[in-house]
């Protein structure tokens, strides 16, 4: 079973060609980079993969059911700058998301707020950038969804947040089940986290590389990258 | 039984241009012809290992897998991984990585031309004028 499957997918908006035939499969199991400098319609791309945005052309799969609203269930996404109630607390916030979706799984968010250090008390307009992050990230995964999108989890968040949510995905990996897609422009320390990469440019697929096949061709992600946008 | 705790890696960073598998096969081997890690050991468990150096814990089963097709490890079920338990384990981590230092040794040789026999002999003159010195 594939878990995303995106086929010959376009995406236009009027005569602006954003995404042009976009082809690429990520497993269950898998945590994938989709990298690419800003503004190539990475993030575009994953609102056609989370289901809330319909391809111009083409199609994508999750766990083979075609992306739309019956997969929305089963779907978390990280939104780019997305933003959260600021006249809540995190706790106010954690008790409303956990009616609006219902995959939530209560012992997995007290295990995050614990984890990700989450000040409950805390009212999310005082919380700093990497305090955002990492209720955000505590708002995807407390779900059980298979699949999990984040879109630039790791922009302006300090180097111990970034390594916290990398080992927060790593542990909520373990069955096996679930696959992360991770867009990304910024790949620095982070490059472990990835077992496969899409690298993305001017709205086309430029490569897509399993990491370890990378490095034992002597290749690190971040020379990879540098080949690719060359 | 013994009531060691489980072995630990070493939370160092990896080669970003090695694959990870084999850094992780070759830190849990030398950690065995050290004696850091002795016959019977446990080894802690590939979810902890994984989020020690945040990768994905795939990557460790195929370290874990691979090291037991050696007979350096073995898994028993809802116990865990162990070294196994066999005296000349010590020897045989030694031999492997021997094996692995010497095909470094005939790559290197290789890209300089020459044989590793002529490499030994530059740097034993080497060291002997430096002593000199």
């Amino acid at each position: 079973m594939i878990a995303i499957q995106c086929e010959h997918v376009d995406f236009h908006v009027r005569k602006k060609q954003i995404l042009h035939d976009v082809t690429f499969s990520i497993y269950p199991g898998e945590i994938a980079g989709l990298l690419g400098p800003n503004g190539v319609g990475k993030s575009s791309l994953l609102r056609i993969l989370s289901g809330v945005m319909p391809p111009s052309q083409g199609c994508v799969k999750l766990f083979g059911q075609t992306a739309g609203v019956s997969t929305l269930g089963d779907t978390a996404v990280l939104a780019d700058r997305g933003k959260l109630p600021a006249w809540l607390t995190c706790d106010q916030w954690i008790q409303f998301a956990r009616k609006i979706f219902p995959d939530w799984d209560d012992d997995r968010a007290a295990h995050l707020i614990e984890e990700l250090e989450i000040k409950k008390e805390a009212k999310l307009s005082s919380l700093s950038r990497g305090e955002e992050a990492r209720m955000q990230l505590l708002t995807c995964m407390a779900r059980r969804s298979r699949i999990v999108l984040l879109d630039e989890p790791f922009t302006g968040v300090d180097l111990l947040t970034r390594e916290r949510i990398a080992t927060t995905v790593v542990k909520s990996l373990a069955d096996g089940e679930r696959a992360f897609l991770i867009a990304t422009h910024d790949i620095r320390e982070m490059e472990s986290l990835f077992d496969r990469i899409v690298f993305l440019q001017d709205g086309k697929v430029r490569a897509v590389d399993a990491v370890e096949d990378l490095r034992e061709r002597g290749y690190s992600v971040e020379s990879r990258y540098r080949e690719v946008f060359a | 039984m013994t009531l060691m705790e489980p072995w630990r890696p070493p939370a160092i960073s990896l080669d970003t241009n090695r694959s990870f598998f084999e850094q992780f096969a070759d830190m849990i081997r030398s950690a065995i012809a050290k004696g850091e890690l002795q016959a019977g050991q446990r080894i802690i468990a590939v979810r902890e290992f994984a989020s020690i150096f945040r990768v994905n814990p795939n990557t460790v089963m195929r370290t874990y897998a691979d090291l037991e097709r050696e007979g350096f490890l073995q898994t028993f079920r809802g116990q865990g991984t162990f070294v196994t338990k066999d005296p000349s384990i010590l020897e045989k981590s030694k031999k492997v990585l021997a094996r692995l230092a010497y095909e470094k040794w005939e790559e290197t040789a290789k890209s300089l031309g020459m044989t590793i026999e002529q490499i030994i002999e530059i740097a034993r003159k080497e060291n002997e004028e430096g002593e000199k010195l």
